[in-house]
Parts: structure tokens; C-alpha cells; sequence
């Protein structure tokens, strides 16, 4: 069932009126009378339907399908509907992909959607500050400036977006076609790198990973329970694979991550040096008569343990025993993390690492072939940084009159060396289609405030395919603002002014969608069900599942492989690890409080930043828990508290993504750091990404000090009162065969 | 049907609880595991001087109920179902009044936000805080549903006894006006004498 209530043709001031007991203080609240929540008589409105829904009873919930838009996941989700209003989603259980659950991320949705610090109205830039301008006046510049009249040539007007997929994908490349423009897709959290490696290791890009079928699982930093690829898939993956016989998890990584967390033998290891304890593994698995694959032939020669545990840190004997691990636990998984992806030789480093799993006979079994997706045109066209960069040197050489951004805050997630909010200057006319106002809107021209994904039609098609399946999206409520256009409404606005012939036949994107949906092939729905029930049917489940045809995974021969240890010392003698929580991702949940108030997952700290160091290094530097550091790098500094534990390799500082906004509401700004902003602009010589766990730091303390508010002071000590029980490591490693 | 289905779901939910409960002499007359021969309820004591709300309408509740004998629950009708009791849409009221009294000015007034298709926007008088989870559902059952007095003789004089418990006697007004105080401790003056729960979550969850 969809909600009837979105096709009624109603103003604004009518649908408030119609929305039950809904009282005036919260129906108002994004509107032009301020809040009023009182339990003093005759002070606020309650409203009756004019006519009732058949189905709508006040005070009783209604659930709603649709799909989560939080990461690019693409988790299915029910929505609960009360008196016309979303009050609290869940995961589907049908969905392949979150099999009913939901991550923290996802669960703070509404605070995406009821936020105060959302754009109610566009906004012009007239010298320097914004003005309101209604809706027509807007439509009106935007296709002055990008219509056909506006003759803008080729590769004039730019997008620059997050990972799409679904409809809105195929309106995109259409808009970008229609006006011989180029699409720009940006994120941080990205696993671009690994699927380079899996582009030319197995000839696709994204392969399926079955971590329930492994063993044992030995993941380079890949944090699969919090941010890596689809963290609630694996999650439900894990359970399976610690369900007996109990797989072992192995985690190695410079800095502890949630999945690391869980790991039953967790291994420091010194931050880009990935690769060489891969090729060490390889080695000790070679001298163990396991045949090495033809790249690493000539190569592992080089990596006797003793030489990689002085490269890594890692000690000889830890080598032997998970060379020795890896080749009693069959089938295995070995996962690179973007730590491991993320270097000045992330390419490599990710190979080596694969390579493992072809040497240890896991692709066929562990690794299968995610497929063909039978609609390409709806394929994830998933964000990297390599566009970042290209983007950012389009905008130095005034590449683009016009650039238009979705999804996506790159002058926030831009590293300073880009100079992006000073290159944007060159653009005359920027246009950010954006609910915040974010660091990129603050540098835009027009601000187009775009519906939230609760308020939007959409389809999705994950990059991470675990069962092929394209999520539908629907709004659960109507709009908060009126005139607020999703991303489908405002590319098919786009286009129509361009090719009124092809477009005009849609009133909006839902006709769009509708239509698009029910031209599926024949097979898609059961026989006889007419357009209506089938479309109904798709809304109901939220989702459509798809064939994917997949042959067998074969490995191909990988060649130019060279890797050489990173360098250790000299003035930055720290590796800077920007590292990603599954609470503010990219930086992007920064403004919903219920992530800032969540503790984090490793640390317990609440509305801050900070820096994760090694007590060594804290002994060296002289500093406790709460001392502010400088964290200088030759691009810049940022200050954090310092947070002092032992899941951090001594040469590393770790500093959570997402936090330093100068922007982006009350809840974002001016709170913690943002490490993104201090990284060296060094790529990856053969995908081009940003190696952006490869920046070398110096931290000093300023002298400064203040308390690290987290949930559980004192947490390590339990008081002499066993509040948890504990064994010893060697007794744990012991009864659980590691 | 469904109402009561659903009730005896949740009994059977928690029926352990009021059981332990009732065991350790939390509750003493009524528990889910043992049903009470039904009554009158006791009504809570204590009374409060409301103000008198200026409603867009002024709503004449007496002649709809003492004059006319409608059931509260005719108009009220989410109440059996849903944590509120829900105001009627204004459709029901014409449903009447479309051909009755169309000559008065209160009907008159109606008949025009009807054919603006406005809302009508009452003032809220009857409201617990946000930590407060009241159901009337719960409760009608209790008091109304479960209860042969009302049920073998249902009319609204039967009816209009339970919902005055907490509104006032609406036969005797025009529109709503606070008559009790609807504190906590008023509440559980009632759920003590009646045998209503008495665990903190109940209520505040």
C-alpha cells in the first residue's frame, strides 16, 4: 500500500489540518509557529479528519516499506506512520541485504528528516548572503543559467553526487547526456581500490563474499561489522560464521576498529605495511608447499618473516602460527580494509592481499561471482575520491560554468591540499541540491533544499549485492516543505525543460517510477497480475528481487607487482588513521544528536573528537587521557584530546572521520576536529585514490586540558568487584583454538 | 472481536508478571490470571476547576447525549481501539447534519468548514505528559467491554458513567472541560482501588 494521503491534492496549510490528533505544536514544528508542547487546556489544536481513512486510526501505527539511504547499503526498512508522520523505522526482514535489522545510522533516520537545521526554502546568494527566493524564481535561474538557451558546451555543467543507483541514476546519466555535462561521484568510504584489484584479479568488480562459509576469516583492517561495503549484511554473515564450528576471526590493522574489537586474536600492525605481512603469509604458506600464484612468484623471495616482522612489527612467530592457521582452516577469507586500500601503494597492498586468497584456494568457494546485474543503466555507479581530485583541478582550470552537487559535501571531506572552497570561486554558478546547510552549500550560489529520503520516490541497487535485489524507496510522510523536490523530481524537472517530447509525459517522478516499474519484463511479477496490483505489490515488500546470472570466478594473472616498505621516523613520525565509525560515516551524521550521543564503539566518547594513541606514545610525548594535542602534518593542524589505549599500533594516531564541521547545523558545528583536512594530497599511483590512511603526522600537546566526556569513566577498572569476568588471553586463545 | 483478541494477547504476554506479582501481594483484587466478578468501577477522588476552553464550536455535548442519547463510543469510536479516543471526522457529523437542525448557527458554522473543506481546529483540554502511555483501549475494555453492567444494558447512560470517571459528566456540559486533575497520584488512587496495575513500566514506557 502506498500512502494514499501523498496523492490528494491538498495545500500545505489543508494536509496539517488533516493529520488526526496530531497536535498543533508537532505539526507545526517545521512550520511558521513555534513549537508547543503543553498539557494546559485550549493551547493546542487537535484536529479530526475531514473524512477518515479506511486504514488510519489515530494513535495506532501503520508500517511502511522502503529503503534505508543512510550509506550506500541499501538496507530495506519498514517505517511506522502515525497521524500521517514517521516516528520509527526497522530493517525488512525480506530484504537480502539487512535481513530485518538496522544499524545506529539507519535508526537515526528521522533525525535526518525532522532536523530543525534543514532548508525550508531556496536561498540566492546576493553579495555574500543568502536571501530567500520562492521556488519559481529558482527554476527560473536554474534554467537560465543551464537551459538549452544558455548554450552552455561541452562538459560546461558538472554534478558532483554520492553513489547513486536505481531511477535516479538513469535520470542522471540521462540530465548529464542531454546537456553533454559530466557526472562527478565522490565518497569518502569508498572501496574503490579493492575493486580495482577485483577488476583485473577476477574481471568484476564487486565479487560476493561469503564469510559464513569461511573458517577462518583474516581481514587486513576491513571492518565488516562497522563501515566496510554493507556492515549490516555482514553482520548477519558473522553470526553465521561464529555459529559452530566457530570460525576464527583475525584482525590485523594499525588502529582497533569494531570488527577488531570481536576478533579473537587482534594484531597491531604499523600503518602501511599491509602488504608486506601479506606477501610474509605468502612466503611462510609457499615454504609449506602451497603453490604461490605466477605475480607472486618472483616477488615473496623477498619476505622471510624475519624481514617482515621488522617491516611490519608483527613478530616472527605470529607470522608462522597465521601462515600456519591459514593453511589448516580451509576454506579461508582474507579481506582488505581501506586502511589496507588507502595507501600511496594501495593497489598493490590490496593485490597482495587477494592474492592470499587465490593462493589459499578461496575463490570458488569463499568468493563467488557476484554476477551480471541484468539492468546496468541501474547499476550502483558507486563514489570515489579519484574523483574528488579530478574535480578539484576541473574547478583550477575553470573547467565547468556550472556545477550542481547531490548527496555530497566535498569541500567538508576534501583534504585542505585541494584548495576546493577557494576552486569553487571559479565556478560562476554553483547550485547545491541539499537539506543542510553544509560547508559546500556555504559555498554554492542557489540552495535548493531537496526532500529527505523519507520524503522521496527512488529505486536502489547496491553496489554490494549479497542476492540481487532493487530496493524501492517511498515516501513515508509528506513532505515537511513544500516545493522541496527529491533528486528524481528535480532531474526530471531538469529535463524536461531540455526534451519536453520525452518528458512531459511524467507529472513527477512517482509517475516516472510507477511506469518504470511496471515495464519490467513479464517475469517479474506472477501471471496475470495487472500494472495496479503489481505495483502495489512492489511498494508492499519494498523491494524487488532480481536475477543476477553468474558464472564461476576465475582468477586471472596479475603482473608489475612491486611493493616497497613505507617510510618510518624522521619529522612525522606518527601515521595519521582518519578512521570511519559506523555513527558519523563520512561526516555526514555529525548533525543528528542521537549519533553524536551514542557512545563510540571503541572509545565511549560522546559529542567530540579525539585521538586514539598508544600508551608508548603517550609515555614519549608525556601526555594523559584529555591533553590536547597538535596533530600537524606538511598540510596543516588540527587540535584533539587525547585518548590513550592499546588498541593503536605505536607508530599510528587514530582520529574518527566525520566530526570538525564548520557548519552543518547546531549539533555538527564547531565540535571536535576533522582529519580529513590535514591529509597529504598523495594517491595511489594506479587507481588514482586518495591514500588516505598515508599521511605522516607530529603530534605535540599544547598544554592545554579537558576532560574526554564518555560513557564509563574509569571503564577499564572494575573496582575489585568482577563487574565482568575475565580470562587471560593465553587461556582464551587456548579454548578457542587460536 | 479483534479488540479483545488483541487484549488477550497481551495478557497472555505479561500474565506471568501479574501472576508473580499478585503472588507477592502487589495486586490484590484483579490480576489477568483471575478475572474479578465485574462492576461499577470506583471512581478516583479528587476534583479540579477547569478553564473553560472557547472551542471554534461551542460542541453541545448534553444535547447529543442526555437529550439524544448517543452513545459517546458512536462518535468517540477510536477509542475501543487505539490509545486515544480520537475526535470524530467532521464527515460523521454531517452524516447528521446534512438534514438535521441545518437552520441553528453551530450547524451552520459546521456545514461551512465542511464545504471549505477546513478542518475543524478544536482546542485539546484532556492531555497526559509524553511519558505518560494511557490507552483508552485498555481501559474501555476494563470498565465498558469486559464489564456485564454496561454490556447487558449498553446505552449511553451506562457508557457515559466510565468515560466520566476521567472527563466530568459530559451529559452535563456543552464542550470539555478539565474536571479532574489527571496527576499520577490521581491515577493511581484508581488503579489501586480498581485492581489496576501497579508496576512503574505499565504506564511509563
Amino acid at each position: 500500500m502506498e500512502l494514499t494521503m501523498i496523492n490528494l491534492k491538498l495545500k500545505r496549510r489543508e494536509f496539517l489540518q488533516l493529520m488526526g490528533w496530531g497536535t498543533a505544536g508537532a505539526t507545526l514544528a517545521g512550520c511558521d509557529l513555534p513549537t508547543t508542547v503543553t498539557l494546559e487546556e485550549g493551547k493546542e489544536e487537535v484536529v479530526a479528519y475531514l473524512s477518515p481513512e479506511e486504514y488510519a486510526i489515530p494513535g495506532v501505527g501503520v508500517w511502511y516499506a522502503s529503503t534505508c539511504a543512510q550509506c550506500a547499503a541499501g538496507c530495506g526498512i519498514h517505517g511506522r506512520v502515525r497521524e500521517g508522520r514517521v516516528l520509527k523505522l526497522e530493517g525488512n526482514p525480506d530484504s537480502p541485504i539487512n535481513h530485518g535489522k538496522l544499524c545506529q545510522m539507519g535508526q537515526a533516520g528521522v533525525q535526518n528528516h525532522y532536523n530543525p537545521d534543514r532548508y525550508t526554502s531556496p536561498k540566492l546568494r546576493r553579495d555574500g548572503a543568502l536571501v530567500d527566493i520562492t521556488w519559481d524564481e529558482a527554476w527560473k535561474l536554474i534554467e537560465e543559467k543551464t537551459g538549452a538557451a544558455a548554450n552552455l558546451g561541452a562538459g560546461r555543467l558538472a554534478w558532483v553526487t554520492g553513489t547513486l543507483s536505481g531511477h535516479q541514476a538513469a535520470l542522471m546519466a540521462a540530465h548529464i547526456e542531454a546537456v553533454n555535462g559530466k557526472h562527478y561521484g565522490h565518497e569518502v568510504i569508498t572501496p574503490a581500490v579493492w575493486q580495482a584489484v577485483n577488476k583485473d584479479l577476477f574481471g568484476e568488480a564487486m565479487p560476493r563474499l561469503h564469510l559464513s562459509k569461511a573458517k577462518l576469516a583474516l581481514s587486513f583492517g576491513a571492518d565488516f561489522l562497522g563501515t566496510w561495503l554493507s556492515p549490516v549484511h555482514f553482520s548477519t554473515e558473522y553470526a553465521q560464521f561464529r555459529k559452530a564450528p566457530r570460525g576464527i576471526l583475525i584482525q590485523v590493522e594499525p588502529a582497533m576498529s569494531l570488527t577488531g574489537a570481536n576478533a579473537d586474536l587482534w594484531l597491531a600492525i604499523r600503518p602501511g605495511t599491509e602488504g608486506a605481512l601479506a606477501l610474509g603469509l605468502a612466503y611462510m604458506l609457499a615454504q609449506n608447499g602451497v603453490a604461490a600464484p605466477d605475480a607472486l612468484q618472483g616477488v615473496i623471495g623477498d619476505y622471510a618473516p624475519s624481514k617482515v616482522a621488522g617491516i611490519t612489527g608483527v613478530s616472527e612467530a605470529r607470522i608462522t602460527q597465521l601462515a600456519e592457521l591459514l593453511r589448516k582452516h580451509a576454506p579461508s577469507l582474507v579481506l582488505p580494509g581501506y586502511t589496507a586500500q588507502g595507501q600511496a601503494q594501495g593497489y598493490e597492498t590490496t593485490a597482495a592481499i587477494m592474492l592470499l586468497n587465490v593462493m589459499l584456494g578461496n575463490v570458488g568457494q569463499t568468493i563467488t561471482s557476484g554476477g551480471e546485474f541484468p539492468f546496468p543503466q541501474l547499476a550502483a555507479k558507486s563514489g570515489n575520491t579519484r574523483d574528488l581530485i579530478a574535480f578539484a583541478d576541473a574547478a583550477h582550470n575553470k573547467a565547468h560554468d556550472v556545477v550542481f552537487f547531490y548527496g555530497v559535501n566535498p569541500v567538508f571531506t576534501a583534504p585542505a591540499a585541494l584548495n576546493l572552497a577557494d576552486r569553487l570561486k571559479n565556478i560562476p554558478f554553483k547550485v547545491a541540491f541539499t537539506q543542510f546547510p553544509d560547508e559546500t552549500a556555504a559555498q554554492c550560489d542557489l540552495i535548493m533544499p531537496v526532500a529527505s529520503y523519507l520524503e522521496d520516490w527512488g529505486t536502489h541497487a547496491p553496489a554490494y549485492q549479497p542476492d540481487g535485489v532493487i530496493g524501492l524507496q517511498q515516501p513515508l510522510m509528506e513532505t515537511l516543505y513544500p516545493g522541496t523536490p527529491g533528486l528524481g523530481d528535480a532531474l526530471l524537472t531538469l529535463l524536461k525543460a531540455r526534451d519536453a517530447g520525452k518528458y512531459g509525459a511524467w507529472n513527477n517522478y512517482y509517475g516516472y517510477l510507477k511506469q518504470a516499474v511496471t515495464s519490467l519484463p513479464a517475469q517479474y511479477r506472477s501471471a496475470g497480475q495487472s500494472d495496479e496490483a503489481f505495483w502495489q505489490s512492489v511498494l508492499q515488500k519494498g523491494q524487488l528481487k532480481v536475477e543476477v546470472k553468474s558464472g564461476a570466478l576465475q582468477a586471472k594473472p596479475l603482473s608489475g607487482f612491486n611493493l616497497s616498505a613505507p617510510a618510518t621516523g624522521g619529522d612525522y613520525p606518527l601515521t595519521l588513521i582518519p578512521s570511519p565509525r559506523l555513527s558519523f560515516w563520512d561526516g555526514r551524521h555529525a548533525n543528528l544528536p542521537w549519533i553524536q550521543e551514542a557512545p563510540d564503539q571503541i572509545t565511549k566518547v560522546v559529542w567530540d573528537s579525539w585521538a586514539e594513541i598508544h600508551p608508548a606514545t603517550a609515555a614519549r610525548l608525556g601526555v594523559e587521557e584529555g591533553d590536547v594535542l597538535e596533530i600537524a602534518s606538511e598540510q596543516g593542524a588540527i587540535k584533539v584530546k587525547a585518548f590513550i589505549h592499546k588498541g593503536v599500533h605505536p607508530d599510528a594516531i587514530a582520529v574518527p572521520m566525520g566530526q570538525g564541521h564548520d557548519d552543518y547545523g547546531r549539533y555538527a558545528r564547531n565540535r571536535g576536529a576533522n582529519p580529513l583536512r590535514i591529509l597529504n594530497p598523495v594517491t595511489d599511483a594506479k587507481t588514482g585514490e586518495l591514500a588516505l590512511y598515508g599521511t605522516r603526522v607530529k603530534a605535540t600537546p599544547t598544554g592545554e586540558r579537558q576532560m574526554l566526556v564518555k560513557a564509563g569513566r574509569d571503564n577499564i577498572s572494575q573496582r575489585g568487584r568482577k563487574l565482568a569476568a575475565t580470562i587471560s588471553a593465553e587461556q582464551f586463545r587456548r579454548t578457542e583454538g587460536v | 472481536m479483534q479488540l479483545i483478541g488483541t487484549s488477550r494477547t497481551r495478557a497472555g504476554r505479561y500474565g506471568w508478571l501479574a501472576a508473580a506479582l499478585c503472588m507477592a501481594g502487589v495486586l490484590n483484587t484483579a490480576s489477568a490470571a483471575e478475572p474479578v466478578s465485574m462492576q461499577y468501577p470506583i471512581a478516583p477522588q479528587g476534583s479540579y476547576k477547569g478553564l473553560d476552553v472557547q472551542q471554534p464550536i461551542e460542541f453541545p455535548h448534553d444535547i447529543h447525549t442526555a437529550v439524544n442519547k448517543i452513545n459517546c463510543l458512536y462518535c468517540h469510536t477510536y477509542a475501543r481501539q487505539s490509545k486515544v479516543a480520537g475526535i470524530p471526522p467532521t464527515s460523521k457529523c454531517m452524516g447528521c447534519h446534512s438534514v438535521i437542525a441545518t437552520d441553528k448557527p453551530r450547524i451552520q458554522k459546521l456545514t461551512e468548514y465542511w464545504t471549505n473543506k477546513q478542518p475543524i481546529p478544536w482546542l485539546k483540554v484532556h492531555d497526559v505528559p509524553d511519558f505518560v502511555h494511557f490507552t483508552h483501549e485498555r481501559h474501555l475494555k476494563r470498565f465498558i467491554f469486559d464489564n456485564p453492567e454496561v454490556m447487558n444494558n449498553l446505552s449511553v447512560d451506562t457508557v457515559a458513567p466510565v468515560c466520566a470517571m476521567c472527563h466530568g459528566d459530559m451529559r452535563a456540559k456543552t464542550v470539555a472541560r478539565k474536571d479532574k486533575p489527571m496527576t499520577m497520584g490521581w491515577c493511581v488512587s484508581c488503579h489501586e482501588k480498581n485492581g489496576g496495575p501497579g508496576d512503574c513500566w505499565k504506564c511509563h514506557k
